[in-house]
């Protein structure tokens, strides 16, 4: 039943906001690259902005070609598709360049493709795809382990190519599949749980074995079970003893320093070393005030103090010129973009575009949360960008493929067969 | 827990329609959708929170240290005001200075072979500089290559962005313009030195300020330092200027020093210090009328513009250690026995106290009855005499008559009348109140006893006395002025160039000497025919009366005698005071006399006359030497 006015049924809201997003990441990257300071930049990065915005253009087509496609193609080559990434990723790992010490590029003539960044829209396909396929009545725990496996294995790969932040960003991802999986909320709460803990034992030993005790102790208050209480005991309490043992035991200084600097970047000890970058940043952000310095007039920006200032730690660049009323602009345009797409997920009638569509929100809250955490000094300095707004097109190529499909998908709701599988 | 009825409960016999159909009845899964909408808002509510903190609640704190990162108040150093002579002709200047400075921190250690490259130096030496910057402070910028040529700075300038970490300044250093050095007058500037750094912080003095060292830039050195500005630069994190923080609006400009009118006469500066080619010793000339120094001579001296450079270890143990000893001032601080010049004190003191008359007569029977003839000796036998024709042939007998007449307490008193033993009210800081003794001193130097004998030297200007040649011209400027004594001074005045602002140094009134001054018009007439038929006379300006003594003061047993000579000139109406001593040269009217009447000259009639005599004082003032001193000495 193909209609010739199927462009009624394209979510124009969410196109806005992707538009609004990139366009504002258009903007801090011309200010960091284009701005008084600019001669003192090397030519290629002077160019940055004008290949964000060929990237732009090459997203616009990209997401055109997207819509243009059937439901079935992303369905029937869901599987296909992960698997190329991860061969690119294997392909990465073998012949690829190393950049920033992680070996994660892939060069085609003269275009370079982040092959972790892909391999986050294969995953989410195949995840979808697999979970889309779960019958009312099969075995919870096969499906969650296959997830897992799926997700693991590009998680793996990109861990050797030593890109720990974007791993973390396919570990993270697992909890909210196995969520949208159907697993029990406990289960989540039982993954989740010990992720908490150990933020809180990162910041003091006392507040994880708090949390741990109040988890418990609310763990077995709703359910009653001996089973699971013991088992929210250990999993939380265990992530504390271990993530004491590994702070005092494990690690090198160096390494301990990285992860304790943010709990105090300014202490003297870290302030010029591992905590540079987030004294810089919060320096810049909370320098913007309510109203920000102006565009090209942040003085961090301008004298380049956060370092990837136009990359990882973008963030800073709006908060300081900006300020607090253009940073809450961002996260306001993040939110609707969010709650939109949740909304496109629930007006699908097909677990697999909802699925893909809330695995999209997932990607991209995880994204936002751990970035913008990292340049508030929230969370430790790990380097992944901030979707649509940092400067990198296989990044921003990945996001609004993921956004895109999810439209596609959306637009063309009617056309999932009934069978659906 | 509602949610953990799980999908699998409200299972049913498999169908694909079943599963349709379940997907649209799910609550669950629209639940599902709101926790997580609910977990989307709250994330980003947290986020939002920690801005509010952050860019609200304590915005200040940040701004500050954005601030301090990012705004560097960068000094900008004035002009050092210029130096003029009495004549108004331009003696300093300044001249800009281009250095190259390392800031560790952001200095790239891969680019040590280029930087030296640029400045055509070897790698070690640019190895060596950044150790020494990063020893002192990785954050702040070191002067590592100061007074490079301005085609190594350029150069350095062209590859800047290749060099970060490497900034250059332009700084200043003096320009020497005339024939005069006046290097004891003008003194020196240098880099200011860790001690003195530490005690004129507050006066707002930095690493790497240029400060006066000696003479009138030590002085006048708040004068001449002008008011620093300040200029607020945006920099990058390289250290980098960027652009003009806030487009300039908070800097504060920079405001030039006072120049300086000195009281120096180049043209006669640099006549006597021609004149004193081959001999060490001090000269100086001053104004009776005013005290103002027309000329301050010290040989073996040094090249002020040497400091304008890096000094090399070599030079700077010359300047310090020779036996020359080039840096310290003889004009000023080398006290000498005055020898006959001091007979006119003598004389005036002796009329004074009424030890004598003006009409007495003494009897010189070729020496003093104290020493029996072995000792206290004249030069000649001149029978009875008063006491112009003894100042006329510098009789000893008589002044050691009148030595013995009085005592050292009334000598010491009118002594430090004069200026002798004390230090002058001036604006010259290199000086030494040199040595008179009174009864105390002799008590402390002789404790077993002493007597007449050890005081009566005293009387010729030798024994237990030194004086400077700046007090004998001041001395000669009293006899001159008949009893008024004034404060010596380098600076006549001093201009603010933006505001015209005009001050003048800050010294007390002439005083008057307790001496009558019938009394010192019968000295000055001894003087006068000191030069007219005295041992003067060869020394006579010609066209011109004088008054004028010689001084031949014995040193020690092996060495040559020092030459000493005061004299003044017009006779009536004196405009110039002069004293020099010219170190184990003989007699006084050999080395030091010709040297102090050509300068004379000079000052008065702008010229040396072409005359038989004038040349043979000429040819003396220039061949006449300073015995050289030897490491046994």
């Amino acid at each position: 039943m193909r209609s010739w006015t199927w462009y009624k049924n394209l979510d124009y809201l969410t196109i806005f906001l992707w538009l609004a997003l990139v366009v504002i990441g258009l903007v801090a990257i011309y200010s960091t690259t284009q701005g008084p300071a600019a001669a003192y930049l090397l030519d290629t990065e002077q160019q940055s902005f004008q290949r964000q915005l060929a990237w732009a253009v090459i997203c616009v087509v990209g997401i055109a070609v997207a819509l243009l496609l059937p439901v079935r193609f992303f369905q029937a080559s869901a599987y296909l598709i992960y698997a190329g990434t991860i061969l690119l990723l294997l392909a990465a790992l073998v012949f690829g360049d190393e950049i920033n010490g992680a070996r994660s590029w892939i060069r085609f003539g003269p275009v370079g493709l982040q092959s972790a960044e892909l391999a986050k829209v294969g995953t989410l396909l195949a995840v979808a795809h697999l979970l889309s396929s779960k019958r009312p009545g099969t075995d919870n725990v096969r499906f969650a382990v296959a997830t897992v496996a799926l997700i693991l294995i590009p998680a793996v790969l990109i861990i050797l190519q030593n890109d720990t932040g974007t791993a973390l960003v396919f570990l993270a991802l697992i909890p909210i599949m196995l969520y949208w999986s159907g697993l029990p909320i406990t289960a989540i709460l039982l993954v989740i749980a010990p992720g908490l803990a150990g933020y809180l034992a990162i910041w003091s030993t006392w507040a994880g074995w708090g949390f741990a005790a109040l988890f418990t102790l609310g763990i077995f208050l709703t359910t009653r079970q001996r089973m699971l209480t013991s088992l929210a005991g250990v999993f939380t309490g265990g992530t504390v003893v271990a993530f004491s043992l590994i702070l005092t035991k494990i690690l090198q200084p160096y390494q301990l320093a990285r992860i304790l600097s943010f709990t105090n970047p300014e202490a003297e000890e870290y302030r010029t070393g591992v905590g540079f970058n987030l004294v810089q940043s919060k320096a810049a952000i909370g320098s913007g005030g309510l109203f920000g310095k102006g565009f090209m007039e942040g003085t961090q920006t301008q004298g380049r103090y956060v370092p990837a200032q136009s990359t990882d730690f973008v963030f800073s660049v709006i908060g300081e010129e900006f300020g607090f009323i253009g940073s809450l602009l961002l996260l306001t345009l993040f939110a609707c973009l969010l709650l939109r797409l949740i909304g496109l997920g629930m007006d699908m009638k097909h677990p697999f575009g909802a699925l893909l569509a809330w695995g999209t929100v997932g990607v991209l809250l995880i994204h936002i949360f751990v970035n913008v955490g990292m340049a508030t000094g929230l969370l430790p300095v790990i380097g992944i960008p901030l979707p649509f707004i940092s400067y990198g097109g296989s990044a921003l190529l990945a996001n609004s493929a993921m956004v895109a499909i999810a439209l596609s998908l959306h637009m063309r709701r009617d056309d999932f067969s009934i069978y659906g599988y | 827990m509602p949610l953990d009825r799980s999908v699998s409960e409200t299972a049913t016999p498999v169908t694909t329609v079943d599963v349709f159909t379940l997907w649209l009845a799910m609550d669950e899964y629209r639940t599902r959708s709101r926790l997580f909408a609910a977990l989307v808002l709250g994330v980003l509510v947290v986020l939002g929170l920690r801005l509010v903190q952050l860019q609200i609640v304590d915005t200040q704190a940040y701004s500050g240290a954005s601030r301090n990162n990012a705004v560097r108040e960068v000094r900008v150093k004035p002009a050092r005001g210029v130096i003029y002579d009495r004549q108004g002709i331009l003696m300093v200047d300044n001249e800009p200075t281009y250095n190259i400075a390392i800031t560790p921190r952001y200095f790239d250690t891969t680019r040590i072979d280029l930087l030296a490259d640029l400045l055509e130096v070897p790698d070690t030496v640019v190895r060596t500089r950044y150790q020494e910057a990063l020893d002192w402070s990785g954050f702040q910028a070191s002067r590592s290559f100061p007074n490079v040529t301005f085609d190594q700075f350029s150069r350095v300038q062209e590859h800047q962005y290749r060099l970060p970490g490497v900034s250059y300044e332009k700084g200043q250093k003096r320009r020497y313009l005339t024939d005069a050095r006046a290097a004891h007058a003008l003194g020196y500037i240098r880099e200011i030195g860790p001690g003195a750094l530490e005690r004129q912080r507050p006066e707002g003095y930095r690493r790497g300020d240029l400060i006066g060292q000696a003479g009138v830039e030590r002085t006048y050195e708040p004068f001449l330092r002008g008011d620093v500005g300040s200029e607020f630069v945006l920099v990058n994190v390289h250290g980098r200027r960027v652009q003009p923080y806030r487009s300039g609006v908070e800097d504060i400009p920079p405001s030039s020093g006072y120049d300086l009118h000195l009281t120096i006469d180049s043209d006669i500066q640099a006549l006597a210090e021609s004149l004193f080619v081959n001999k060490r010793g001090g000269l100086v000339a001053l104004d009776p009328r005013t005290g103002a120094v027309l000329a301050m001579v010290s040989k073996p001296d040094f090249d002020p513009g040497l400091f304008s450079r890096p000094v090399s270890a070599e030079t700077w143990n010359y300047l310090q250690n020779s036996l020359d000893k080039p840096m310290f001032n003889r004009a000023t601080q080398s006290g000498m026995a005055p020898g006959s010049t001091w007979k006119p004190f003598m004389a005036l003191m002796a009329l004074q106290e009424g030890l004598i008359t003006p009409t007495s007569r003494l009897s010189c029977p070729g020496f003093h009855p104290l020493g029996n003839g072995r000792t206290f000796r004249c030069m000649g036998v001149h029978g009875s005499i008063d006491v112009g024709t003894a100042l006329q042939t510098s009789c000893n007998t008589f002044f050691f008559e009148l030595m013995m007449r009085t005592d050292v307490n009334t000598f010491s008193r009118y002594a430090n009348a004069f200026g002798f033993g004390v230090n002058a009210p001036t604006d010259i800081n290199e000086q030494w109140a040199g040595t008179i003794p009174d009864s105390a001193y002799f008590n402390r130097v002789y404790p077993r006893g002493w007597t007449v004998g050890y005081s009566i030297n005293l009387g010729v200007g030798q024994g237990n006395m030194v004086v400077t040649p700046l007090q004998l011209a001041r001395y000669m400027g009293a006899v001159a002025m008949r009893g008024t004594i004034h404060a010596p001074h380098l600076v006549d005045h001093l201009v603010r160039l933006d505001t015209q602002e005009r001050v003048e140094p800050d010294l007390p009134e002439g005083e008057t000497l307790p001496v009558e001054t019938a009394y010192f018009d019968l000295v000055r007439e001894g003087m006068r025919r000191v030069m007219e038929q005295g041992t003067g006379r060869l020394l006579q300006i010609p066209g011109i009366p004088s008054g004028g003594k010689t001084g031949t003061a014995q040193v020690g047993a092996n060495r040559e005698d020092n030459s000493a000579f005061v004299m003044f000139a017009p006779y009536d109406d004196p405009q110039i005071a002069i004293a020099a001593i010219v170190e184990n040269a003989g007699f006084g009217s050999v080395a030091a006399g010709p040297i102090a009447s050509l300068v004379a000259e000079q000052y008065l009639t702008g010229q040396i006359a072409d005359t038989p005599t004038r040349r043979l004082v000429l040819n003396r003032a220039l061949t006449s030497e300073s015995e050289p001193l030897d490491d046994g000495q």
